[in-house]
């Protein structure tokens, strides 16, 4: 018996060390210039500690850490009921205090308060009331997003979410979404065939292209929460179409569209008056285009120059201008929400890395190295952050990266996933 | 087993009990037989070989029967005994009748087998070509990143073009896929361009071009998934399907 209970032991052991040996992907969050903050334990009533635990004490801290402007201490901790003091010199800036507090109606009642340990002085005040379906890492999510805001002057992006396309069986792909910690899987569409390139418009309204008539087109959202309906070709055969993109307005949709001589051009349709109208001349590979934020740019992969480099046009088709000079292949280009920088990825060795190019410095920068490639980049909300596919751990995963590439982060651990897209909101 | 004794006197008993005490006849058997008694006397009667006598009122029958001696003088049910008799008729109209039905299916079975001899035979041509498909529409491939037909591909676009000469009625769709390095959307255009090359090709051996569709599939559809050359170069290829 003793013998049983000690094998079994060690089954579990090898287990959870299996499982830590999978998990751990945080590689290095090193930057002086983060705010250090300490939090004390959630102060209960009527709530449950195991849960407060883990659906918010501990998406709370992981949140605030991948803020990438706030810095966890984690270490040697003064005990919960310290004062002020005892705080500061562990080395917190800001000490976080919570309330959770349950109504007999089963609501939620969060109160957070922030203390400036050197000035002994509140500096963040805050209370929440959530239905008792809200989940309590979302109030997690709230929290971390308003602490950043405080901060920053910019709301976090704690409470966003992350759209992209993943393999269900061999030749059938589906969009899918999850919360910005990984939680909250779900399925948006249903179309049981290749369905690829989401895009997300500032409202929430996805487009998209399947293969579900056979020859590819673009379907998507009209108006907000509504049905998923074919916006393209709207008559007859549309040769190769992919790469559809939201103008920032939501009114206009920028896809591609090939033709049987094998070129394919950037085109723009306007949604309201149903027409498109093609933006590059017709010869070669025009693909992947991204709007500026104020919608009067867009940036492009090309091969018009042999291999592909990525260009920038005006919303017209004129001023067009190479971003990329090094390199044989540059693609995916994505411009960051504030419009100063494009992220791109460039391939070296047979595989590719982050880079982005800073628009006023007209110089690119390296975000991710190693022997794994790293593509299709997109820009968190708040710019601190990109998403991207990389598989270094076999399979295309989703990861998040801060711009220094320090501190890359796995996001799921779903298997075959592709084309991430990231919105604020849910 | 000391009460087991008494087990063989009881399923003695048991057993000759139920033999010696006949289940009492039901309502319905005692109507069906009352119905029979007076059809076979009603019978008899238009016949022109009534009888005076009660054929049941012997009386030993009487008594045990009470039912069918009534039934021979007050049971006279003239519309039960034409049911009778018109139902006898339907069943001969319904032998009658199912007699032709399988003449009737021998013929159609006979017709049947004409016609599936006939798409036999069509479906000899469609075998002969979707065999003549199979052998003709071989994959090609292409270089990394390139659109270009290979020297080596030649012969099997020139065996393509032999088939869709062959069969005017014909119609394919040419696919264009490409391996795993490359962006997504940047490999669905070069899909295209392959197909598109493909076609082009095929338009120079004569074949009009409006027999076929084209399609891209980028690097959505691989056949195999390691990282290596000899699975990329299977990956960047040109398939032709009967459409």
């Amino acid at each position: 018996m003793l013998r049983f209970l000690i094998r079994s032991f060690l089954c579990v052991l090898a287990a959870t060390g299996l499982c830590a040996q999978q998990t751990e992907v945080v590689l290095s969050a090193t930057s002086s210039a983060k705010l250090v903050l300490a939090m004390t334990s959630p102060k209960l009533s009527g709530v449950e500690a195991a849960a407060v635990g883990t659906e918010f004490t501990a998406v709370l801290k992981r949140d605030l850490d991948e803020t990438g402007v706030i810095a966890m201490l984690q270490e040697r901790l003064p005990a919960d009921e310290s004062p002020v003091k005892a705080w500061k010199e562990a080395g917190a800036q800001w000490l976080l205090n919570t309330r959770l507090s349950r109504a007999a109606n089963g609501d939620l009642k969060l109160e957070a308060t922030a203390l400036d340990t050197a000035a002994e002085k509140g500096v963040f005040t805050r209370t929440y009331n959530a239905n008792k379906i809200v989940p309590l890492r979302h109030l997690a999510h709230y929290l971390a997003d308003d602490l950043v805001g405080r901060l920053t002057g910019e709301k976090g992006v704690a409470s966003s979410r992350i759209v992209f396309v993943r393999q269900v069986s061999p030749g059938v792909k589906e969009i899918f979404q999850v919360d910005r910690d990984g939680a909250g899987l779900m399925q948006l569409t249903r179309h049981g065939s290749l369905t690829l390139s989401p895009t997300l418009a500032s409202d929430g309204r996805l487009a998209y292209v399947t293969y579900k008539g056979g020859a590819p087109e673009i379907w998507g959202q009209r108006r907000k929460d509504g049905p998923h309906e074919k916006i393209y070709p709207t008559s007859g055969a549309g040769g190769m179409l992919s790469s559809p993109s939201w103008s920032p307005d939501g009114k206009r949709l920028a896809f591609v569209q090939g033709d049987r001589r094998g070129n394919s051009d950037v085109m723009v349709l306007d949604l309201a008056a149903g027409r498109a109208r093609r933006l590059t001349d017709g010869t070669g590979i025009n693909t992947e285009p991204s709007w500026n934020p104020n919608g009067t740019q867009l940036a492009f992969t090309s091969d018009r120059e042999g291999g592909p480099q990525v260009f920038l046009m005006q919303d017209d088709g004129s001023n067009l201008r190479k971003l990329t000079s090094e390199g044989t292949y540059n693609a995916s280009p994505t411009w960051s929400p504030n419009g100063a920088m494009v992220a791109y990825v460039s391939r070296f060795e047979g595989k590719f890395d982050l880079f982005i190019y800073k628009l006023g410095e007209g110089k690119a920068y390296q975000i991710t190295t190693g022997v794994s490639t790293s593509e299709s980049p997109a820009w968190s909300p708040d710019e601190r952050r990109l998403v991207f596919t990389s598989n270094r751990f076999g399979s295309s995963q989703l990861f998040t990266t801060d711009l220094s590439g320090r501190q890359i982060v796995r996001l799921t651990e779903l298997a075959a996933c592709q084309s991430p897209r990231w919105l604020r909101g849910r | 087993m000391r009460y087991g004794l008494y087990l063989v006197p009881a399923a003695i008993v048991l057993t000759l009990g139920s033999l010696a005490c006949k289940p009492p006849k039901t309502a319905e058997q005692i109507k069906a037989e009352t119905q029979a008694a007076f059809n076979e006397g009603y019978q008899a009667f238009k016949d022109g070989k009534g009888r005076e006598t009660n054929p049941y009122s012997v009386a030993k029958e009487a008594k045990e029967n009470p039912h069918k001696t009534t039934g021979w003088f007050d049971g006279w049910d003239k519309a039960k005994a034409d049911k009778a008799a018109a139902d006898q008729a339907a069943t001969e109209k319904a032998a009658a009748d199912a007699k032709a039905a399988a003449d009737a299916k021998d013929a159609a079975d006979k017709a049947a087998a004409e016609a599936a001899a006939r798409s036999a035979a069509e479906a000899e041509k469609a075998g002969a070509y979707k065999k003549a498909a199979e052998a003709a529409l071989k994959t090609i491939h292409f270089d990394y990143d390139k659109s270009d037909i290979k020297e080596a591909d030649r012969v099997s676009l020139q065996g393509i073009s032999d088939f869709m000469k062959a069969y005017p009625a014909g119609k394919l769709e040419i696919e264009g896929h490409c391996d795993e390095r490359g962006t997504n959307e940047y490999n669905l255009a070069l899909g295209n361009k392959r197909a598109a090359a493909a076609l082009a090709y095929l338009k120079t051996l004569g074949v009009d071009e409006a027999r076929f569709t084209t399609i891209s599939y980028g690097k959505e559809k691989p056949l195999c998934t390691e990282a290596k050359e000899g699975c990329w170069s299977q990956n960047r290829r040109g398939e032709f399907k009967l459409k």
